[in-house]
């Protein structure tokens, strides 16, 4: 019998190639044919595509013209949630514009912080590496629990940045417990993970050739200019990359704000996540249905997204081919 | 490429590029300094007495004391030790059911042919845009019928399925770059396609399989929607649900026990970077520009 990793006589077999070689796999890669060898290499992923993302996927699209609290069948329900989400329902409006005013401030601050962090250290510094490391770690430790229960303090009324500011003179308010300033600590929270899109941006930095700066040192471009007119035209598809992603994560943004508000979202909804709300749906009430249809205009919505992001592309995006 | 050095110092005098140079440093020593100081913050706060830990801004404790450790390890009803196990038996699975089988994917995207090979392709770049929101609910189902919430394995199988496609998409890119010619030179050898995919593919591909493990490694130990939805007996859960559990359970009353688990939560994460920094800034950089 041959051992399912090395048939015998296989050394020999390889070094006459006329003879076929033996052995359960050879012979059942003969069986399948060469495509059917590769569906035996994609069977994992395909069987995982179709049982735990496209059948999933398309349940929840029917579960979400249904009411379902996991205890009874499904019941139809026609447009109900729909209308409900879109007329009636004040948590959805709050999460959407939390949702939103979070994306819409934290993504473009980050990528500002990562782009010129990163123009700073392609100067050709010594130590670059060590900051980089330094700067990347935040991006690596930001998302678990731990950083989120640190954020909680720094900016809890007798936290860390209060404990600062009054040696200065200031007496902060508390600013996770009011409104007008919890969702501002989560923008806080994500720019300070700028670092891996500032690696991003470092490496696309190295791929603007130097004789292009040299060319507009000599026409006697200002450094201003050649920011302008040079590095970023040069750098736009880094910043297309790096937008993109970012984006499609903070609208998935969730564990820093169930941690800092308790899983309630507070106070007054002012950090209920969009990801948020759809957990407390789902898993708080076991509204199924409901929480499905969320689900869908969430991915509707990321979709309207990205496809903007790629329709207007091609106006300010520069390849060069 | 011209050089670069020669053309910035026939511009400037040596001195004021000298100073320019040690104010750029000064930046960044002080940013890196405002970037770390939570993290170094909660550190020496882990090490105080707790009634220490809300007047001091400085690093320093004024006495040093470890009892928060043993006292936050012990905190709860089970103890951190069986949440550090629990993580690492989860991490460790997933990261063996990634690398298997989104290399296998992986292999038969970049290297074989097979019918309707790019519409597969496609779908499987698809699901990376997917928000795992719209299959949340249906799986949650899936799991509940086959009686599998709260066990570890709903956080587990799907790894070994592939359901990480960014993963196989790391791994295309580089198995594509890797010469035609040797797995030609092999296939005339009369090796099977299983053949190429061990002998030939793997070994050569080992720096994209180990970013790919440590990544899977990191982002299963960070992982708190899972678990928080699948684990519900305290004796399942995972560092993260028992810091969770901590602050629930203690509320503000043990604060420097909290930061000392927080510490320890964030040790091995810590620990891969300080040992994998290269591939892991390289792995970011790779693919983000293809």
């Amino acid at each position: 019998m041959s051992s399912p990793t090395e048939p015998p006589g296989y050394a020999a077999a390889a070094a006459t190639p006329l003879i076929v070689p033996t052995g359960r796999r050879a012979r059942l890669t003969r069986a399948l044919g060469s495509s059917g060898a590769a569906y035996v290499f994609l069977f994992p992923w395909l069987a995982g595509f179709l049982i735990l993302t496209a059948g999933p996927a398309l349940y929840s699209l029917y579960l979400s013209f249904t009411d379902y609290d996991l205890i009874n069948p499904p019941r139809w329900a026609g447009m109900d949630n729909y209308m409900r989400i879109a007329t009636n329902d004040p948590k959805f409006q709050d999460s959407v514009r939390v949702t939103l005013t979070f994306v819409l401030l934290s993504v473009p601050l980050k990528l500002a912080v990562a782009l010129g962090v990163a123009m700073l250290l392609n100067r050709g510094l010594r130590g670059l590496t060590i900051y980089r490391a330094i700067f990347y770690l935040p991006s690596l430790l930001g998302t678990s629990v731990a950083i989120a229960v640190l954020w909680r303090q720094l900016f809890a009324g007798d936290g860390l940045i209060n404990n600062l500011l009054l040696g200065i003179g200031i007496q902060g308010p508390s600013w996770i417990s009011s409104p007008d300033t919890a969702l501002y600590t989560l923008v806080i929270l994500a720019i300070w993970q700028f670092g891996s899109p500032m690696i991003i941006f470092l490496a696309g930095l190295r791929q603007i050739p130097v004789d292009i700066y040299e060319a507009a040192r000599m026409d006697g471009a200002s450094k201003a200019r050649q920011f302008w007119r040079i590095t970023l035209p040069m750098l736009t598809p880094v910043v297309f990359f790096n937008a993109v992603v970012q984006t499609i994560d903070a609208f998935k943004a969730f564990t820093s704000a169930f941690i800092i508000s308790g899983g309630t979202g507070g106070p007054i909804n002012s950090t209920l996540f969009y990801t948020l709300y759809l957990y407390q749906e789902a898993f708080g009430y076991f509204r199924m249905g409901y929480a499905s249809a969320l689900a869908w205009i969430l991915l509707i919505i990321i979709a309207l997204f990205t496809a903007f992001s790629f329709l207007s592309a091609r106006y300010w995006v520069h390849y060069d081919d | 490429m011209t050089d670069v050095r020669a053309a910035e110092t026939e511009q400037e005098p040596q001195d004021r590029s000298i100073l320019r140079s040690i104010l750029t440093h000064a930046l960044l020593i002080a940013f890196s300094f405002a970037m770390l100081y939570p993290i170094l913050w909660m550190l020496s706060a882990s090490f105080r007495p707790t009634d220490e830990i809300f007047s001091s801004t400085s690093l320093i404790p004024s006495q040093v004391q470890v009892r928060s450790y043993p006292e936050g390890w012990f905190g709860l009803r089970v103890s951190f030790g069986q949440f550090f196990v629990n993580s690492m038996v989860i991490a460790v699975l997933s990261v063996i059911g990634n690398v298997a089988a989104c290399s296998l994917a992986a292999f038969a995207f970049a290297r074989l042919n097979f019918p309707w090979k790019n519409f597969w392709f496609a779908l499987m770049l698809g699901t990376l845009m997917l928000p795992y929101h719209v299959t949340l609910i249906p799986q949650y189902v899936l799991f509940l019928n086959l009686g599998w919430v709260d066990t570890i394995l709903p956080l587990v199988v799907p790894k070994f399925m592939a359901t990480d496609a960014f993963f196989i998409f790391l791994m295309v890119q580089f198995f594509r770059g890797i010469p035609k010619e040797l797995d030609e030179a092999a296939r005339m050898d009369g090796c099977s396609p299983f053949r190429i995919y061990w002998k030939v593919i793997l070994p050569l591909s080992l720096p994209v399989l180990a970013t790919a493990a440590i990544f899977s490694f990191l982002w299963t130990w960070d992982d708190f929607f899972g678990p928080l939805i699948y684990l519900n007996s305290m004796e399942d859960y995972t560092v993260q649900l028992g810091l969770r559990s901590f602050i629930d359970a203690t509320g503000q009353s043990n604060w420097s026990g909290l930061f000392a688990m927080s510490i320890l939560s964030l040790l091995p994460v810590f620990l891969l970077f300080i040992f994998f920094q290269r591939l892991l800034i390289d792995g970011i950089a790779t693919t983000g520009m293809k």
